[in-house]
């Protein structure tokens, strides 16, 4: 069989990302441009700054892949583009940049949604077994999809509210730990023990998420505990607020599984590198005998490669888009 | 030799094709913006070269907009002339959209191209009626730019609503003026091809208040 090679782009947010995939698993080259150090600034990203960033670098980092893989955009067969959700302005430029290249080499495009991309990276570590539950955890996203064959989505639930890395950062920035905080809350949760009260967020029948009373709730106790002059124990408040939101998440993740009768967990999304989530859904995973695929870290966080990966299997079904295609800053996955 | 002349950088997409060598717009399309400029922006592109009868590759040099104006807007313009110039290895000559709007025929030596910057600011660029710049382009207050200004015998060519002038009409830009202006300039780095946006954000403003 012939090989099929997808350059996609993934702008959503504050990553400037090209890459070179093949048949949906191989990754010929990608790279990742990230802006983190210019937002870590603002304690977020800033938007504008982010499209402004986009912009400045979006042809060097396709020039970059393509010499990395040592290709032309003639030998490429398809065009795939992250066409939301995420920030306006950032997805816009990548749009543009790949319909140019649609356009002036007259290849197909294919316009990908970027949860199918968070959840396609693990088509990257091995082949993706059907049926399967998804859980997207990151800064944008929480949500559970259940997907019965190739690129077919059923979402089943979802956050209310905040997503989880948001709740994350939030906090972090409470008990004032630099920004991105999630990671360094994780590990501050390691090194401490769980004694701090907090609600478990939306324990309910449902395989909806809510993060935002909790994230509340840590936000009240720290402003009482300093009213009291009493000395806030960080560890100890990771420690029990990621305690509160891994619980959660796995609970009705493992609900899911077993009301949808798969075998087949894979998680996806810049949160899926938390340690602590990680653990608890390895040792859930182990119990119930059910495959547990998590994508490394590269993976797991915003990257070209992962929209490489769904663009094969949308291209393939034919999902083809016009040059009139825009951008999404908020759409259903389906 | 055939350019490609793009603007979206003031709610309006502007189009061009023109044949350097006999000096004629082949095809042109300038129309106010009445939905999504990403949606639209690639048909009427695709149209212009159709009707130049050529190929996207047969495009020798382009001249892009690149600001100031709607910062999403000149976004989308520069970001399809950086792709499209880096792919294809052509030249890329960047415009003012100051300069664009004051290439608008007046019987005035004095020119200013401005677009509304809200706030009582307007980003506006001073040329005389050879589009030599008189005054560079700058976001300024209206009433500093009047009293810049108050010297001279000027008109203000504009498709915002501008208060406070008194000479003031609607763009009806001539893009054989501007491109005669430019066809001898250096071609720019595609990949330095940037936007002009003459004013930083608003967060960056905000850091450099609470840093100083």
């Amino acid at each position: 069989m012939k090989d099929t090679f997808i350059l996609a782009f993934e702008s959503s947010c504050d990553e400037t990302s090209v890459s070179i995939i093949r048949n949906g698993c191989d990754e010929i080259a990608t790279v990742v441009l990230s802006q983190m150090d210019i937002h870590a600034e603002y304690g977020g990203v800033v938007p504008e700054i982010a499209s402004r960033n986009h912009v400045e670098n979006i042809t060097l980092v396709i020039e970059q892949c393509l010499e990395k893989a040592n290709m032309t955009i003639e030998e490429i067969d398809a065009i795939a583009i992250t066409y939301g959700p995420g920030l306006i302005g950032s997805l816009l430029v990548g749009l543009q940049a790949a319909k140019t290249l649609a356009y002036i080499y007259n290849k197909p495009l294919v316009p990908v949604h970027h949860i199918a991309g968070h959840i396609y990276a693990n088509n990257l570590v091995k082949p993706m077994k059907f049926p399967l539950m998804a859980l997207v955890v990151s800064g944008g996203h929480t949500e559970l999809v259940y997907m019965k064959e190739d690129y077919s989505f059923k979402k089943i639930g979802g956050t209310l509210d905040d997503a989880v890395g948001e709740a994350y950062d939030k906090v972090a920035r409470v008990i004032k730990v630099p920004y991105p905080g999630g990671p360094i809350i994780d590990r501050l949760a390691y090194e401490g023990e769980d004694t701090y009260n907090l609600p478990i967020p939306l324990n309910d029948d449902s395989y909806n998420f809510s993060f935002s009373g909790l994230k509340s709730a840590v936000i009240n106790l720290h402003h009482n505990e300093e009213q009291r002059g009493n000395e806030i124990n960080k560890a100890n408040l990771a420690c029990s607020f990621q305690n509160r939101v891994s619980d959660i998440l796995v609970k009705k993740t493992m609900k899911a599984m077993k009301e949808y009768n798969v075998k087949n967990l894979i998680v996806a999304g810049g949160v899926a590198a938390n340690k602590g989530l990680r653990s608890k859904l390895e040792k859930e995973c182990k119990n119930n005998g059910y495959e547990l695929t998590i994508p490394s870290i590269k993976y797991c966080t915003d990257n070209a490669a992962m929209i490489g990966a769904a663009g094969y299997y949308a291209y393939k079904l034919g999902r083809i888009a016009d040059l009139n295609l825009n951008s999404k800053a908020n759409d259903i996955l389906k | 030799m055939m350019s490609l002349f793009i603007d979206t950088s003031n709610f309006r997409l502007i189009v061009a094709v023109v044949d350097e060598l006999s000096n004629k717009v082949i095809s042109y399309y300038n129309e106010k913006l009445s939905g999504d400029l990403s949606v639209k922006v690639f048909d009427v592109i695709q149209t212009c070269i159709e009707q130049a009868n050529i190929k996207p590759r047969e495009i020798e040099k382009l001249y892009c907009v690149t600001g100031p104006g709607s910062f999403t807007g000149v976004r989308i313009g520069v970001t399809i002339c950086k792709t499209f110039a880096w792919s294809l290895n052509k030249k890329v000559i960047p415009i003012s959209s100051l300069e664009v709007l004051s290439s608008t025929n007046t019987n005035y030596k004095t020119i200013v191209g401005a677009i509304d910057a809200r706030r009582d600011f307007v980003y506006a660029g001073v040329y005389d009626e050879n589009l030599n710049i008189k005054h560079a382009d700058k976001y300024i207050l209206i009433e500093d730019l009047k009293e810049l200004l108050k010297n001279e015998d000027y008109c203000v060519v504009s498709d915002d609503e501008l208060n406070g002038f008194e000479n003031i009409v609607n763009s009806n830009i001539d893009v054989l003026k501007i491109i005669n202006k430019h066809k001898n300039d250096e071609s720019v780095n595609p990949h330095k091809l940037n936007p002009n946006y003459l004013k930083i954000t608003e967060a960056e403003a905000n850091l450099k208040k609470k840093n100083d």
